[in-house]
């Protein structure tokens, strides 16, 4: 009893760790005005989630998040930012002047319709966890279903990456024609 | 019967063949073509004679269906004709006489650009009247009727570039319409009554079709479409303004054949018309009014197409009083000798307008007698028989028309005496149009223009165009014309003689079974007749003599009598006025008031809702990625207040 | 193991979505709005995973790992277009990038 306590105890203390990281990186990836620094506080945002992913029994993909997004898709984002030279810009300056506050009213109003939405509508239906069995989150279970169940997902997947790596390179390459100065509006 | 087939298809062949050859075939070669048809036409329908007369009188009917035409329910209307005494009876006039007009064009319109054209409208033209006449239900008659107004049409503005032609045509075309509607009208009415309109059908049912109120309506519909056919009163005034076609139009559409339609229509529907009596006293009166009315507008006329033209008009009144009274046989013998000797004036006033390059204005002509004396011979020949003269063609036939009048009681005398006037008045006009053109002195503008022998001209008709054309003939006018005039001048002079009242009726016993004649003159009436229009015919001469020959009396002066005749008794300003205008002014209120702000307004007002639409619909596009973004996520918070309400 | 519900993981992800929209809202940087995307993504994600939790069914993680995949490869085009812009001299400014104006 006071082992599952303590362990509880510990569950939510890491819990409150892991949410509030999530939630002030995810502030702080919209509010840097430097992209290396948005940059690292994405990273820093994946890695509060693989955790959370741990406590949702989700070990595999926790390690493939940390290994894909955190890994190679954030190694990317530096790549450029670093290429690009990080260029410095007034977070909320320009564009139409009811825009920002368009903006902040809309997503306001998204949370709150998120809160709304699970408080009332799902109070009672959502506090009845099912019980996971021994192989849930494993990765033999993992591809299980992606062999299985989910085959056409996986392989459409697979056709995604590949005209994803096929564009990057496209987009990538030099130019024949010497770039133009650039159509400024 | 092929023969009768081969009579009527070959015209269309050749008109096809023209047109299609187009400018492979020369000009000349189309004349050819064209007279060559309307020649086996002839030949074809003389063979359909001669198997008719080898046939006993009751058997001489032979229909003949190529094809169902039309299928409807129970209607059906096949591509028929019929060979019987009064079909062949036309197809010969139509044929012979068309013939002889063809091969006249060809040295008529030698040299004008647009011949191919020409002979192929002619050959349509002949296509299309023997189908009227040979059709062998009313409505392959029908058929036949508007083909042969749209060939009229055709051949009337054949010369476009002239607006006076033009307006002619659309005027023929119209009026024609106007017949061709009331006739439609009562093909309807018999259709629904007597559920066919082939000829045996209908007529041995005719008195079973309905009461007076539909045999006088179908009547009257039927009377219509042959009155505006043959241009008399109320619908005659489209005929003087279509001499603006070329002379052999005139000669065979408006003399010999197309106008004669309507006569021929009621003689084939006769059964139908002694249904309604009304209407058959009411198209010989209307005959007698157009006779008189027309022979008196005839003499104040001054160009020599439009005199002969109204004597069509009045000559045609003779058919249908006749045809009115139930005297078939003296209509259609009457429509035989008329095709003759109207024909022959018109192609002799067709040599002096040939010769005078292209003028028409008789005030101008005079003396030609001694410088065109075949001609003057053929326009003299043809003077006579129009006026009623023995023993050329109009004499025998016109004198039993007036002769038949006697025989219907009072109103018949009434017919009587005006068909004498017109006679008087007949012998007038013609012979005051025969003096002024060839008698006297040769005048100054006939010294001046005159050119017989190898000459270069310009056309009739035409503005003048840059390339006249030499071309040679011995005489008075190429062969082709002065040839076929002579023709026709052995007809109009001979051919009466094949029926003389009472004593030998080849016509009418030929045309017996087909249209009984309701009156019959006897021998006495036929010799008062004959007397007292040969008189009256004379003194009608003798006038025109003191008048315009020896000019030994002066026209009198009477102001208004000139003026009512030289306005035709003002009836196209009554159609200008009581038609034309108010179209015209209702066509431009309507344009005006509701056309313009409804239809153009509304739809301008559309399209530049649409564009003002379109503006604002622009300002969405911003080409910031940012607000559309914006749009997306804000529409997603509707949405999901919408779903989680919903729910 | 007992924990917080599935309920509070929810509103985490609500949270990070709506932060990640705002981000795409705001920002001008084309760079930035791609992380804030990246962002969005992960919110949804979270929840995804919560849900496979719930339900104790391994569906939830299958999409969630497409999703990654997804991921990825849209940061790859979208970095390759930021790149060429970023050649063609243009100004880094989605508000400048406005040639597509109707």
């Amino acid at each position: 009893m006071i082992i599952a306590s303590v362990a509880n105890v510990l569950v939510w203390a890491i819990w409150v760790l892991a949410a509030f990281a999530c939630l002030g990186t995810g502030v702080a990836v919209i509010s840097f005005s430097n992209p290396f620094y948005s940059a690292l506080s994405l990273i820093g945002n994946l890695a509060s989630l693989a955790v959370m992913y741990l406590l949702l029994s989700a070990e595999f993909v926790a390690a493939a998040q940390v290994l894909v997004y955190a890994g190679a898709v954030m190694v990317m984002f530096l790549f450029v930012t670093a290429y690009l030279g990080g260029r410095v810009d007034a977070p909320w300056a320009g564009g139409p002047s009811w825009q920002a506050v368009a903006a902040i009213a809309a997503s306001a109003a998204l949370f709150v319709e998120v809160v709304v939405v699970i408080g009332l509508k799902t109070s009672g239906r959502l506090s009845h966890e099912h019980e996971t069995d021994a192989a849930f989150g494993r990765p033999y279970e993992i591809g299980r279903l992606f062999l299985t169940d989910h085959l056409l997902a996986f392989e459409i997947t697979s056709i995604v990456l590949l005209i994803a790596a096929v564009g990057g390179v496209i987009l990538g390459s030099h130019s024949r024609e010497a770039p133009t100065a650039g159509v400024q509006q | 019967m092929p023969a009768a087939w081969i009579c009527l298809l070959s015209p269309l062949a050749a008109a096809l063949l023209i047109t299609v050859a187009g400018n492979r075939i020369s000009r000349r070669g189309a004349g050819y073509v064209a007279t060559l048809s309307v020649a086996v036409s002839f030949a074809a329908a003389v063979v359909s004679f001669v198997a008719l007369l080898g046939e006993e009188p009751d058997e001489r009917y032979h229909p003949s269906t190529l094809w169902s035409w039309l299928t409807a329910g129970q209607l059906d209307f096949g591509l028929r004709i019929v060979v019987d005494p009064l079909s062949v009876f036309m197809m010969l006039v139509v044929s012979g006489v068309g013939a002889l007009i063809v091969a006249y064009s060809i040295g008529y319109m030698d040299g004008d650009d647009e011949e191919r054209r020409y002979f192929a409208y002619m050959a349509l033209f002949v296509f299309s009247m023997l189908m009227l006449v040979q059709g062998g239900n009313l409505l392959i008659l029908l058929v036949g009727w508007g083909l042969v107004g749209l060939s009229s049409y055709l051949l009337i503005g054949f010369w476009h570039e002239r607006p006076a032609a033009i307006a002619a045509a659309k005027k023929a075309f119209v009026m024609n319409a106007i017949g061709d509607a009331t006739m439609a009208l009562a093909l309807f009415l018999l259709i629904q009554r007597a559920g066919s309109l082939n000829f045996e059908t209908v007529f041995s049912q005719a008195d079973s079709i309905g009461g007076s109120w539909t045999m006088n309506l179908i009547a009257l519909g039927l009377l219509g479409g042959a009155v505006a056919k043959s241009a008399q009163l109320p619908l005659h005034t489209w005929l003087p303004d279509a001499m603006e076609g070329p002379t052999p139009v005139s000669a065979l559409i408006h003399a010999a054949t197309m106008v004669t339609a309507g006569v021929y229509l009621i003689v084939r529907t006769a059964p139908l018309f002694e249904q309604a009596p009304r209407v058959l006293e009411l198209s010989a009166g209307l005959g007698a009014i157009t006779l008189i009315l027309a022979g008196l507008i005839a003499l104040v006329q001054t160009d020599i197409k439009r005199v002969i033209a109204y004597s069509t008009m009045s000559q045609i009144g003779y058919m249908f009083l006749a045809a009115g009274l139930g005297a078939y046989a003296n209509a259609m013998f009457h429509l035989m000798t008329h095709a003759f000797f109207k024909a022959l004036l018109f192609m002799a006033a067709g040599l002096v307008i040939h010769g005078l390059a292209g003028e028409q204005d008789v005030r101008r002509m005079g003396g030609l007698r001694s410088l065109m004396p075949y001609t003057f011979g053929a326009f003299t020949v043809g003077a006579l028989a129009l006026a009623g003269m023995p023993p050329f063609s109009g004499f025998f036939s016109k004198d039993s028309i007036l002769a038949a009048a006697l025989d219907h009681g009072w109103y018949g005398e009434v017919l009587w005496v005006a068909g004498m006037i017109g006679t008087f008045l007949t012998g007038l006009y013609a012979f005051r149009l025969l003096f002024l053109v060839f008698w006297g002195e040769p005048s100054p503008f006939v010294r001046e223009h005159l050119m017989v022998g190898s000459h270069e001209h310009a056309r009739e008709g035409h503005l003048m165009h840059d390339g006249h054309e030499t071309h040679e003939h011995a005489g008075e006018g190429p062969f082709s014309m002065t040839a076929t005039v002579g023709a026709l001048t052995l007809l109009a002079a001979v051919g009466g003689f094949i029926q003389f009242a009472g004593v030998w009726t080849a016509v009418s016993d030929w045309l017996e079974p087909v249209a009984p004649p309701l009156v019959e003159a006897t021998g006495m009436q036929e010799l008062v007749s004959s007397v007292v229009a040969v008189l009256l015919g004379l003194a009608g001469i003798g006038v025109a003599w003191l008048l315009y020959g020896a000019r030994t009396s002066e026209v009198p002066r009477l102001g208004w009598a000139q003026r009512l005749l030289e306005h035709k008794f003002y009836f196209d300003a009554a159609y200008d006025a009581a038609f034309y205008r108010p179209a015209v002014f209702a066509a431009t209120a309507i344009g005006r008031f509701v056309e313009r702000p409804l239809v153009f307004g509304s739809v301008r007002e559309l399209s530049q809702g649409m564009r003002g639409l379109g503006l604002e619909t622009r300002r969405l596009q911003t080409g910031l990625v940012r607000t559309y973004a914006l749009a997306i996520a804000a529409s997603l918070a509707v949405v999901m207040i919408v779903f989680v309400a919903v729910r | 193991m007992r924990g917080p519900d599935v309920v509070w993981y929810l509103c985490v992800a609500g949270f990070l979505f709506c932060t990640g929209a705002l981000g795409v809202l705001i920002r001008r940087s084309p760079l930035i709005v791609l992380l804030s995307l990246e962002l969005m993504l992960n919110g949804s994600n979270l929840a995804l995973i919560a849900f496979s939790r719930y339900y104790a069914q391994g569906n939830g993680q299958i999409f969630a790992l497409t999703v990654m995949a997804v991921a990825a490869s849209e940061v790859v085009v979208g970095l390759g277009l930021i790149v060429s812009i970023a050649r063609r001299q243009l100004d880094l400014d989605v508000d400048k990038l406005s040639t597509l104006r109707g």
